[in-house]
């Protein structure tokens, strides 16, 4: 919580930045030349940093079944009321407990349907991680999500300068159909570019065939959940801009660091939800993109730092209190932005 | 543009990588075994409830010629871009794609409007907040076909032919023929087999036929990762997979949320699922959106993995083809590119 202050006086800074790089591209570039500097940067490598050794496979599903054991619990929770079963917590590494889940107050039958829906497919991801690692899986990590006053939730929507004045300083996602929404927000795009970014390290076809299976999935749910904060938000406008602040949020909690790749790491690789005037008209902005269509890829460090809830290089934090669990101490770690 | 150059150069070079590898894995006996779990599970599709499991080792079999590139796979996918890119482009403006966008290697051909019902034009929709996802989607689409057309480069495929037509009849390449929107809903019950289908009429048929390309688009993307070898091009087809399935998203609970008013969507998306796992083959690749009691938005298997199909199956559906075919449906003069035929199921 003491980050709080820091963060938003930080976000006011990055929002001016972005502001003025948006002035920028619109007067000197525009659109074809984006796409055309994109593609041709992909030739040419302007990584900052070396690469340490390379994270196998096996690292990797790790990686992965840490965020999936994050997203199935909230889910499940919210849509049950209890978590995953204990035979699915198993593993190497030290296995901790879930604090501060419990059923959502859902009342609108279209969002218990996605809840409904999405909970069962992360809780499959759970499963076939597990399977796929077999004895090399990970143990869950202990992991908080909670809608206290002191939870990982009410941290990011306070960071992210969410007005919760009415409800007491608490963001609760459990509380309301809304918040649920926005809590699952949270989540939701940060599994995407975490299963982006991962995707060309692989090196076995077959898992990379079942990445793709699986970032597809949650890209299915980023959309359905981003669609329907930004049709709520016809009559609930918060809706559409506190998801906007929690995309600012997490850009800057992930940092500017730029490489060519691949993983391909830009520096503004978050977007909000709200539409943007173009030839005129109104254009929704559901799916986070660059100039040529393509979603985002972070690196392990900056899922990290969003799942962490810091901009600087921790070992836990946030939603996973004593950290990720992974043999290789470089997928546990959040970068120094 | 020499940079185009350097990235075809780069890819043929890892060409001959993969296939030294091929041989390698060859020799090794094939899939590596640490990930069998996996691949099983991947084929363990339970999605309608009336199959039993089949220990298929791979949802996305290998293709039948080893010589498949990445640059055919791109190719591939950027006919499938210009599908969808024009489509979204006539719903949301009334135009097609620029024609600066449209020239390569094959023959190039027109956008395939028809007259009269069914004929692609701008869609006058009544919900703005569909309007503004449309809009969105046809920004999307026109990226993609830019990117796709630049990374390609000079080996880039010109667009095809395209029947983009609901109306009862066009006139192709070869010859008059069905619009192939009324084609494909005529041949899944969607409508009478002298009725039409217009995509172009009003929300509810936009949502539908959206639901038609999209989720080929997907599962085109899907199947076809494991295909390619260039990690900077994985990534990047990944990105655009990504984004397809928001759009997938939005597309499958706008239609599932109007059905609860509607229901009759439930039952015409069933139709054209089953339509499309018809004429794919035995693979189940396909799944409609669930109903008012239970939903389905995301088309997965039981291990949560979205499903995906080979381009020959994607083939059969953009085609509207069973059979072992080189043109057809959407494409009355085939797709550019390498890949082109379609699989015999």
């Amino acid at each position: 919580m003491a980050d709080s202050a820091e963060l938003i006086e930080a976000l006011d800074r990055r929002v001016r930045r972005r502001d003025e790089r948006r002035e920028f591209f619109r007067h000197a570039m525009g659109v074809g030349a984006l796409a055309a500097g994109g593609v041709a940067a992909m030739g040419f490598s302007t990584a900052a940093r070396a690469q340490t050794a390379a994270p196998s496979d096996s690292d990797i599903l790790n990686l992965a079944l840490n965020l999936e054991y994050l997203e199935a619990q909230f889910y499940q929770y919210a849509v049950s009321g209890e978590g995953l079963p204990a035979s699915q917590l198993t593993g190497t590494g030290t296995q901790g407990a879930v604090t501060g889940g419990r059923k959502a107050n859902l009342t609108d039958r279209t969002v218990i349907q996605y809840a409904r829906e999405i909970a069962a497919d992360e809780v499959a991801h759970v499963a076939a991680l597990r399977t796929a690692l077999g004895s090399a899986a990970v143990a869950q990590p202990a992991i908080n999500i909670s809608g206290a006053a002191g939870g990982p939730f009410t941290a990011a929507a306070t960071a992210a300068g969410i007005d919760l004045s009415a409800s007491g300083g608490v963001f609760d996602p459990y509380a309301s159909d809304d918040n649920f929404l926005i809590g699952a927000y949270i989540f939701e795009d940060v599994g995407v570019t975490a299963y982006q970014g991962a995707a060309p390290l692989l090196t076995n076809v077959d898992i990379v065939d079942a990445a793709a299976g699986i970032l597809a999935a949650e890209a299915f749910h980023a959309g359905i959940i981003r669609s329907a904060l930004y049709a709520r938000g016809v009559a609930t406008p918060a809706l559409r801009t506190n998801a906007d602040k929690i995309s600012d949020a997490r850009d800057l909690l992930d940092g500017t660091r730029v490489s060519a790749g691949p993983p391909n790491i830009v520096a503004d690789d978050d977007q909000g939800i709200s539409p943007t005037t173009v030839n005129g008209q109104l254009q929704a902005n559901i799916v986070p993109t660059d100039a040529n269509g393509r979603t985002f890829s972070r690196t392990s460090e900056q899922v990290h730092n969003i799942v962490y809830l810091t901009r600087s290089q921790a070992t836990s934090g946030g939603f996973f209190p004593n950290g990720t669990n992974n043999p290789n101490a470089a997928l546990t770690r959040s970068g120094a932005n | 543009m020499s940079n185009e150059t350097s990235l075809v150069e780069m890819i043929e070079g890892v060409e001959h990588q993969r296939s030294a590898r091929r041989n390698f894995m060859r020799l090794c006996g094939g899939a590596a075994v640490m990930t069998g779990g996996l691949s099983l599970l991947a084929a363990c599709d339970d999605d309608n409830g009336n199959d039993t499991p089949t220990p298929t080792p791979s949802p996305t079999p290998t293709p039948t010629s080893a010589a498949v590139t990445d640059v055919d796979v791109l190719n591939f996918a950027l006919q499938l871009e210009y599908l969808e890119a024009n489509y979204y482009a006539y719903a949301t403006t009334g135009q097609g794609i620029a024609g600066g966008l449209q020239s390569g290697t094959g023959t190039q051909g027109s956008v395939i409007t028809g007259s009269g019902t069914g004929a692609a034009r701008q869609v006058t929709f009544t919900d703005p907040v569909l309007a503004q996802y449309a809009r969105e989607i046809a920004a999307d689409e026109v990226a993609h076909v830019t990117f796709l057309r630049t990374a390609l480069g000079a080996s880039a495929a010109a667009q095809a032919s395209i029947n983009l037509s609901g109306s009862a009849s066009v006139t192709t390449p070869g010859g008059t023929a069905v619009g192939a929107f009324t084609a494909a809903a005529r041949a899944a019950g969607v409508v009478g087999a002298t009725d039409t289908f217009d995509p172009f009429a009003s929300d509810e048929n936009f949502l539908i036929g959206s639901y038609l390309l999209t989720d080929v688009g997907v599962t085109a993307y899907r199947g076809s990762a494991r295909l390619i070898s260039n990690k900077t091009f994985l990534e990047a087809a990944a990105g655009i997979l990504a984004t397809e399935c928001y759009h997938d998203g939005v597309i499958r609970s706008s239609l599932w949320q109007r059905g609860l008013a509607a229901p009759t969507i439930y039952s015409r998306i069933k139709q054209i699922s089953d339509a499309r796992d018809g004429l794919d083959g035995s693979t189940d690749t396909d799944q409609d959106i669930g109903d008012a009691t239970t939903a389905n938005l995301v088309p997965t298997n039981a291990s949560g993995l979205v499903l995906g199909r080979t381009p020959q199956q994607v083939l059969n559906v953009v085609y509207l083809a069973r059979t072992q075919v080189n043109a057809g449906g959407f494409f009355p003069a085939g797709v550019n590119g390498n890949v082109r035929t379609s699989g015999a199921n």
